[in-house]
């Protein structure tokens, strides 16, 4: 598969669109209105400006009150999200629970959407009544912004076979929490909760809980892409200016060794997020493998690139009143979304091993 | 920040060239040998098999970017690389030609006389002449710009005195090209004065002395000039430009696929060994990360070579993969041992043991060959900054 006709190819990235998203998330994600989203637990103006710009739907078709787009495109936002530290729900809203909600044919809302990720501590289940509407049972764990969000997608299992339901903002008891970075990931429970059989759909073909994970962890990927950059571009500045010594910092071979090692784990990550991205987008049930690995470098490189880079800030990088906090805590975060402890390299191992030996490498290379 | 690794992907034709390479390798390596002597090679350490490096070039494998007037087959740097990471996959004995193909014909390209690239850049391509490196000295390493070796002036050429180190394949290739100091340095600058040779090794008055490696194999060698006689015709370029040119010629030496396949061979002969049964999710894991990191160098390496091809000039990026590639071969091989539970043995009945033992003991060596990873770091840091 080679890209050539950027019309027709659903691999290519839309780069108008993607400029405009750096553009707009770098106007509204200063270092103020970042730090104000996780005091208030919500961030209404950087939402607004990114939802008035259709940013939220890309990916989901335009006749289900989405933005048209493709995958790749989604995905190139979401990395530039990550690049700003974007405190919003921008992958629930679109290739997660939009995906869901649009593919089961249900109404997709132009308010921020959540989803229901599996969480460790999931509880939840349902049953399909005779009227086609569905009770719900149980607690939905870790549910990114469930406080704020107009509907919350689950796809939950019932006797008669798989559901996507719409649960309506408010329902149910919500038990607030937060990730690492203070983003809203709330435990929901939903014991009692009725969603109407106007809000319940029967999934698309594609939208299996495996594929639903897929997206989750494709989602991890490209934020961590983008703080992963961010955060080596801010560790190159900052080591530059800061002097001891009578010199910069970034003079000493030690100090460079931590610029070296953070500026390939952003290079690698973003280069695997990329080219995942881009084959998911073309061919979602071909790209396992390579979703699969781009999460497994993600992770690695998440833990390492964040110790590069607060060792080579010193105490700096340990104040709320600088930026590196804004990325490390998110990355620190997204390596265990979507994610149990090796899952992901788990899976990319499962995939070589019948592979083969003779087929690995053709594995590798695509 | 200067880095721009953009995704790339193989054109049809380019799918075709590696389909094509894999097949011959398929008939010419076939897989589960096990029987010891005939080991596949780990990377580019690779043994010399000039009829193995023949067979290549009848391919038109061998100097591929080089034009066709000189033998050559005007393809490009993405085509080489499709062949290289192939070849170095299947553990190939590329060893002959490898230094030739991988770095001398582009030097005496860029910067040779007509005469030169007549004489040596048809035969390189045939696969017919292997080239060693003459950089290092007792003295000088890292610090290479402080070679002492030195050419003085004779009638119609130079004679050449002093003595190289760890020349890989001295024994056994025709030629080296040779960083000397042709005229004294002046106010301390030791950039200036140096030049490069191209250096019969069998001259008169050159000694060779192998050098056993860890393992135990031969391949390092200590080369001695005693008055060796190298005419004018053999400096490459021009007199005294030697460090810009050297400097030139360490650029083809990064980026590409033999910074992180050294260890791929000992993962698959694991995995042949194991085949059938069933791996436990520690093995599974440790395979997984090792594959993601495969597939994410593949990706980066490939990219580089694209950027040669699109006129970019990707010397940060490959210093990077260089560095990080390097590493990750070493890693690879401390994360097998969580699950591999015999003890390793060089002349095990086991080929994926012996390339195991073989890899422990030459693994060393991966992050130092061709420039260190700590002066590695200091060239891509710079790199970072602009
Ligand atoms: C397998 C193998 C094959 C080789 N083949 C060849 C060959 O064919 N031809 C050839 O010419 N050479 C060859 N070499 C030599 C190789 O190029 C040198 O080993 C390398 O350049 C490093 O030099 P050195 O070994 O003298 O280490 P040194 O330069 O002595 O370094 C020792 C240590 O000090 C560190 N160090 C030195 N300077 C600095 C600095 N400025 N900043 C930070 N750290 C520093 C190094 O990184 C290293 O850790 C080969 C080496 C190996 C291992």
């Amino acid at each position: 598969m080679t890209a050539t006709d950027p019309t027709t190819d659903p691999g290519m990235v839309d780069e108008l669109l993607v400029d405009s998203a750096y553009r707009l998330f770098a106007g509204v994600c200063s270092f103020e209105a970042v730090q104000k989203a996780e005091a208030d637990g919500w961030a209404p103006a950087i939402w607004d400006a990114v939802a008035e710009a259709g940013f939220a739907w890309i990916g989901v078709p335009d006749t289900a009150g989405g933005s048209g787009g493709t995958l790749a495109d989604a995905c190139a936002v979401l990395l530039a999200a990550g690049t700003h530290a974007a405190p919003i729900p921008l992958a629930e809203t679109g290739i997660l629970g939009g995906w869901l909600l649009a593919g089961a044919g249900l109404t997709v809302p132009d308010g921020p959407v959540s989803v229901v990720p599996g969480a460790t501590g999931d509880s939840l289940s349902a049953t399909l009544n005779g009227d086609g509407s569905v009770a719900l049972a149980g607690i939905a764990a870790r549910v990114p912004w469930a406080r704020r969000a107009d509907r919350i997608a689950a796809l939950v299992g019932t006797a008669d076979g798989p559901r996507v339901v719409s649960i309506p903002g408010g329902s149910g008891a919500v038990r607030p929490g937060t990730n690492l970075a203070g983003e809203p990931r709330d435990d929901v429970d939903l014991t009692g909760v009725t969603v109407p059989a106007d809000s319940v759909g029967v999934p698309a073909a594609d939208a299996t809980a495996d594929n639903l994970r897929l997206r989750g962890a494709l989602s991890r990927v490209m934020l961590m892409a983008g703080a992963l950059e961010a955060m080596s571009r801010l560790t190159v500045e900052y080591t530059e200016q800061r002097q001891q010594f009578g010199r910069p910092v970034a003079r000493f071979q030690a100090v460079q060794q931590h610029l070296v090692w953070g500026a390939q784990d952003a290079a690698i990550t973003k280069m695997a997020a990329q080219v995942a991205a881009r084959d998911a987008s073309r061919d979602f049930a071909g790209a396992t493998f390579q979703i699969a690995s781009a999460r497994t470098i993600a992770e690695g490189c998440a833990s390492t690139a964040t110790r590069w880079a607060h060792q080579a800030h010193g105490a700096m990088g340990m104040t709320q009143e600088y930026a590196l906090h804004h990325l490390s805590r998110r990355l620190w975060s997204w390596r265990q979304e979507w994610a149990a402890p090796n899952e992901w390299a788990t899976r990319v191992g499962r995939m070589a091993e019948s592979a083969g030996a003779d087929n690995l490498f053709p594995l590798i290379t695509g | 920040m200067a880095m721009r690794f953009t995704p790339t992907e193989m054109t049809p034709a380019e799918r075709a060239l590696q389909a094509e390479v894999r097949e011959f390798l398929a008939a010419e390596m076939p897989t589960g040998d096990n029987t010891p002597g005939n080991d596949r090679a780990l990377g580019m350490g690779a043994g010399k098999n000039k009829e193995f490096s023949k067979k290549l070039a009848e391919r038109g494998w061998v100097g591929m970017a080089m034009p066709k007037r000189y033998g050559g087959h005007d393809r490009n740097a993405v085509d080489r690389f499709i062949v290289v990471e192939e070849l170095l996959r299947a553990g190939a004995p590329v060893g002959y030609h490898w230094v030739s193909d991988r770095q001398t014909a582009s030097v005496i390209l860029k910067f040779g006389t007509d005469d030169q690239k007549e004489r040596f850049i048809p035969p390189i391509c045939r696969g017919e002449l292997g080239f060693s490196i003459g950089m290092s000295e007792p003295d000088s390493g890292s610090d290479l710009a402080s070679v002492s070796t030195r050419a003085t002036r004779a009638e119609g050429g130079w004679l050449l005195n002093g003595t190289k180190i760890w020349t890989s394949g001295a024994h056994e290739n025709d030629w080296f090209v040779v960083l000397c100091r042709t005229s004294p340095m002046e106010d301390g600058n030791k950039h200036q004065g140096l030049s490069q040779l191209l250096v019969d090794l069998n001259s008169e008055g050159l000694e060779k002395n192998g050098i056993p490696f860890l393992d135990g194999s031969p391949g390092f060698n200590e080369v001695v000039f005693n008055d060796v006689f190298v005419p004018d015709e053999n400096v490459v370029g021009e007199l005294g430009m030697g460090w810009a040119q050297n400097t030139t010629e360490m650029a083809y030496e990064r980026g590409g696929p033999d910074r992180w396949l050294s260890a791929y061979g000992v993962v698959e002969e694991l995995m042949r060994h194991h085949a059938g049964t069933s791996l436990e999710d520690r093995a599974a894991e440790v395979l997984g990360w090792a594959t993601a990191r495969f597939f994410g160098l593949h990706n980066m390496s490939f990219t580089v070579a694209r950027m040669i091809d699109t006129g970019q000039a990707p010397s940060i990026e490959a210093a990077l993969v260089k560095e990080m590639g390097t590493r990750f071969e070493q890693d690879v091989l401390l994360r097998l041992l969580e699950f591999v539970e015999e003890e390793p043995d060089p002349g095990s009945m086991l080929l994926y043991q012996r390339l195991l033992a073989k890899a422990i003991l030459t693994g060393p060596s991966f992050t130092i060959r061709g420039g260190t990873v700590e002066v590695l770091r200091s060239v891509a840091s710079k790199g970072l900054r602009a």
